[in-house]
Order: C-alpha cells, then structure tokens, then sequence
C-alpha cells in the first residue's frame, strides 16, 4: 500500500492563515440580496441564514486558483453582530493569545524590537540556526543574503523586515533563494486574480499601503517571520470588505490573502452579519502535490481555517 | 471495480450534503476547473549477486536488475480525483534457463484508482491494477486485478495514522494489511513508519533530504505453461503461482530539482529475498544478501 500522507509537509503552512480580521477604506457594490450576491461569486449558491447562525463554520475547497501551488479555501457563517460590531472584533482579535495556531508574535506596528526576545520553541530556534547557517531554505533577495547571518537574529531580521515594510506590497524584492526567482508580489496578484468572480466582487479592496503588521509563526513546524498588511472599506447598505495580504514570508510559502465580505443580515430578529471568508496561499512545496497528497494539504488548510475561525467566535462570542 | 468506484462515490456525495444539509445547499463548482495533473516515475535497481536455496539444490551468485516506469493522469472530478495510468515493471536475474527460479518477472497493468476524502480528517485511495504479472513472457492467460484500499487519518499537520490492505487473490495471503505513523517530531525530521517503505527523513534544505529506511517488496507473477522444472520433476510448475518477495534497507537522498521533479539515489543491502511457489511446496530462500543500488526520478506535471 502506498503512503499517502508522505510530504504532508506543506500542509500546515496555514497556520498562517489565521489573523485575518483587520481594518481599512470604501467600496461600492452590495447587492439588495445578500444571499444572491454571496451565490453570484462564492461557491456557496444558497445558504439559510438561520441554520448557518446556529452552526459551525464550515470551510470547503474554494477551487482552482491556475496554478497548481495556489490553495483555496471559502467559508461562510452567520456572526450575531452587526457588521461594524464585528469588524471591530476582527481588529482587536490577537491570534498570538491562541497557543493552538502557532502565531508566536502578533505586531501591529513596525516595530520589531519584540524580535530581540522572541520565544523559546523548537520552530524559532531553526529560524535563528537558519538564519545563523545562512540557510538556503531563506526566502530573501541576493542583497539580504548578504546581510546574513548578522550580528544577530534580531538585528539581521529587523533590518531585512524594515526594508520590505518600507517597500510596501508591490515593490518586495524577489525571494532570490530559488531559480528563477519568485517575486511575492506577483504571487499575491495572481492569487487575488485567480478565480474572475472573486476578482470583480473584491477589485482595488488591497489599494494603497494598508495598515502594517508583522508575525513570527510557525509553518510547517518551522519558524516563520512574515509582513502583512490589511485592508478594509465599507460599501453601501452596511457591507464591509477587507483584505489581508501576506506579502512577505521567511520561509513555508511565498505570500497568502485573507478576504472577507460581511453583510449585515437579520437572523430571527436579532441585527447580525453573514460572512463571507476566502483564504488563499501560494506555496513551492503545494505545487509539486497530487492526487491523495494533495487532498490531504487542502484538508489540512481547511482544519486550520476551521481552528481559526472558530476560535475568533469563541473568544468574540460571534458565535450562538 | 466499477461497483466500488461508484460506492465510494456515492458514500462521499451522502457525507457531503450531510455535512451542509444545516446551513447550505452543498458548494457548486465554481466553473475554474482544475488542470489536469501528470504523475511520471522511473525506477533502476541493480542487486549484486546473492544466493538462494530450497533444501540442496543451491543458485549461486546470481544478481537483479530491477526497473518500473509509470505514468498516471490524475483528473479531478467533483468526488476526488481519478486515477488513471499504466505501469510496466521488470525483474531481470542472471540464472541460466531450465532452473526453477526464472530469469525475468515482468507486469504491465493498468492504473485505475480514485483518491477522495469522507471528511477533512479522513482520506482515502482505491487502487487497482489490472495487468498481466507474468515469469518470463507476458501472456493473456497471466492476467490478475490486485488493488488496494488505504486510508490516512490527519490527526494533526505533524501526526497521521495511515492503514489500508492490499489484495491479491493470487496470493497466498490475499488480503494483506498495511500502514503506520507519519510524525514530524522536529522542524527537519519525519519518521515515515509505515509500511512496505518505512523510513526516517532529514531534510537538510528545501532541496534535499536524506533518509534510512527499509522496504518489503512482494508480488505475484504467473509461469508460463511449458515452464520448465526440476528436471526429476517435470511440469510440476507449469503455470504456478509464484511469489516473489524481497527486502531492501538502505538510505539515500532526495534531491528537488525543480519545483516539479526529483531525482534519488539510493544504496544499501538486500538481506532477505525468496521466490515461493506457495501452492506447491517448491520454495527458495536467501542463502545469502548483496549489496544494491537503485535510482529514480519523478516528476509531476
């Protein structure tokens, strides 16, 4: 019989898709319906809003993306807030408080004097020997490789964070560690881009800087630093969009996405929010899975989308 | 085979819309189709000579040369995806013909399998190879269906649990089980336990990885209708069924040459090997090991 979870490696680089819930601008769109707009471009056609406000979470392969290293996940529940009320959870939620995600550090600034003392676990200490070895695993451009392995980890690392931080989303150097090389940027587009519908409902939400932030987690058992950067503009009628674009990682993946559409929705009388969450990653190690190997990465992502969310609700009361 | 590719379908449509029956209609296809994906592997083992031995009758230093090459499309349909492909091995020995043990073992069988999944938790692969398994030439009257049906259990990204069976009615255990652990117990190391190739993995870098392990090889092949025997025991074999099995424990490396393909290396020794006519009492065992090593190369499109 042959093995099937051999190379399950790749398959919890979603740790990473879990702080999510953040801020940001305006859009326009909202349809009448919020059931037919959440059809006209998710996979989900019809929901019950009654039955989903008293359920679980549950997120499903959101499809293909165009290229086999792109993962995708949608989900859909009803939260008893109002959408306001909920994306105000979303900004304060912390995941690095959740030991069970494996977000270490959670850094809503830049400011990463929090990488001189990072914690002790197995993870972040084969960050600092890779970046001591000056690892090839590293995903850096020619010019950071330079700068390893530094005086330190902290003082390396806050150099290489700053200068991408400062670049912004669509001027991150390439991650020159693999041949050709992989520019995040482009990676975060074409993920973004990858499903037309996905791309119209959610068209310039990731527009202009966003509001920086950065983590230390751990993928795939291995120590990941990470930038991001989240997004968020209100629309008519009450809905809320947002974005958060993981635009830089040390290692595990190239660069992920975390849309949300909220629509304020009455649920048996109660002022709520029907949401709407795609998650999206680009990762060298997904690209090379097929068959049961592949199935076996997407169902990892789902259940740590799955942790995720429903850990936001608990500790939001988002959920009945 | 038909029959089971459908209850698999059809117990895995009814886990679906159970599990969205609450709270929404099951997904709908989103109309951005998967591309369909290629598997191609390629497979060489050179064994140096070894010894076997049924009582007296003793086949002295005599060596393998082992290859397989198997290509599978793997289209994703709304239930899994498919498995469809074609394989060819072959087990060439250095014995002079007229001897028990034959100088050559070959398959050609078709792939055709579905991977799927009864929850986010539990996956599943049927496999079957319809083919011809033949000593010596390959011959319609050689023809067999082993498959397997396996399971993994994703406990955790760092611990699954796989377990399945294999079945091979030619053989003398038709049904024969498998599996193991898969832990990540440190950032760089796996312990693949399962079975036939159990294995401990390093991975130096993203590119490379090294590893120890052992595997167990074992299939059954049809000998022709004017195989010849034991001279004092003429025909006594014509159209048995014979089992081969060998053992390999060795290491190597896995070097990712690109995104989608990877060559390995591989070395070490076969301590154990036989050739066992399991219905009758004709049986050869290692009298003694060799030294092999083995390369291969996948690639996944």
């Amino acid at each position: 019989m042959e093995t099937h979870s051999s190379r399950l490696r790749s398959r919890s680089l979603l740790s990473f898709a879990i702080s999510l819930m953040m801020p940001f601008v305006a859009f326009s769109a909202a349809g009448a319906d919020p059931a037919a707009e959440l059809a006209g471009f998710s996979i989900f056609p019809k929901v019950d809003l009654v039955q989903l406000s008293k359920g679980d979470a549950k997120p499903v392969r959101g499809g293909a993306l165009g290229n086999a290293r792109y993962l995708f996940v949608q989900t859909v529940y009803v939260a008893p807030h109002p959408p306001s009320e909920l994306l105000a959870k979303m900004r304060s939620w912390n995941p690095a408080r959740r030991s069970e995600l494996n977000v270490y550090l959670h850094i809503e600034s830049s400011n990463f004097s929090r990488l001189q003392n990072p914690p002790d676990n197995s993870a972040v200490r084969d960050l600092t020997t890779a970046t001591a070895q000056k690892s090839s695993d590293l995903q850096v451009s020619a010019a950071e490789r330079k700068l390893l392995p530094g005086e330190n980890f902290a003082s390396v690392w806050t150099k290489i964070l700053s200068g991408r931080a400062s670049a912004g989303t669509s001027a991150q150097p390439p991650y020159e560690n693999v041949s050709p090389p992989v520019r995040p940027s482009d990676e975060l587009n074409a993920l973004l881009r990858g499903q037309e519908k996905i791309r119209k409902q959610f068209a310039g939400v990731n527009q202009g800087r966003g509001e920086m932030y950065w983590e230390l987690l751990s993928a795939d058992e291995r120590g990941v630093l990470t930038l991001g950067a989240y997004y968020s503009r209100s629309g008519s009628g009450g809905t809320i969009q947002t974005a958060n674009t993981r635009y830089y990682a040390s290692g595990g993946y190239y660069a992920g996405a975390t849309l949300h559409q909220l629509w304020p929705v009455q649920v048996e009388g109660r002022a709520s929010t029907l949401v709407w969450r795609g998650d999206m990653i680009s990762s060298a190690s997904v690209g090379s899975l097929r068959g049961i190997e592949r199935i076996a990465a997407e169902s990892t992502m789902i259940k740590d989308i799955s942790r995720a969310v429903s850990l936001f609700r608990r500790d939001t009361g988002s959920a009945r | 085979m038909k029959k089971s590719l459908r209850l698999v379908g059809v117990t895995f449509g009814l886990i679906a819309t159970n599990l969205f029956a609450e709270m929404v209609e099951v997904p709908v296809d989103d109309g951005t189709s998967d591309p369909v994906a290629i598997e191609a592997d390629f497979h060489a083992t050179y064994v140096g000579g070894a010894d076997v031995e049924r009582g007296s009758i003793q086949i002295n230093n005599f060596d393998e040369f082992n290859s397989l090459a198997r290509v599978l499309v793997l289209p994703r349909i709304k239930v899994g995806i498919i498995r469809l492909g074609a394989e060819y091995e072959v087990y060439a020995f250095d014995v002079p013909e007229g001897l028990q043990v034959p100088d050559r073992l070959q398959s050609a069988a078709l792939i055709i399998g579905l991977d799927t999944k009864f929850s986010d938790s539990l996956l599943v692969r049927f496999e079957a190879k319809p083919g011809l398994y033949s000593a010596d030439d390959l011959q319609r009257g050689d023809f067999n269906v082993p498959f397997i049906l396996g399971g993994t259990y994703l406990y955790s990204s760092s611990l699954q649990f796989v377990f399945g069976i294999g079945v091979d009615l030619e053989g003398e255990f038709p049904v024969l089980p498998g599996g193991g652990i898969r832990w990540k117990f440190a950032p760089q190391w796996v312990l693949n336990a399962t079975l036939p190739t159990p294995r401990l993995e390093y991975e130096l870098n993203r590119q490379f990885m090294l590893y120890a392990g052992a595997e167990i090889r074992s299939k059954n092949f049809r000998v022709d209708n004017d195989f010849v025997s034991d001279p004092g025991d003429p025909g006594r074999l014509n159209n048995a069924i014979l089992n081969y099995t060998e053992v390999r424990v060795g290491g190597g490396f896995v070097w990712r040459l690109s995104e989608t393909c990877k060559f390995s290396a591989e070395a070490g020794f076969m301590p154990y090997r036989q050739f066992d006519y399991h219905r009758t009492p004709v049986r050869y065992h290692s009298e003694s090991g060799a030294p092999y090593a083995a390369l291969s190369f996948h690639g996944s499109f």
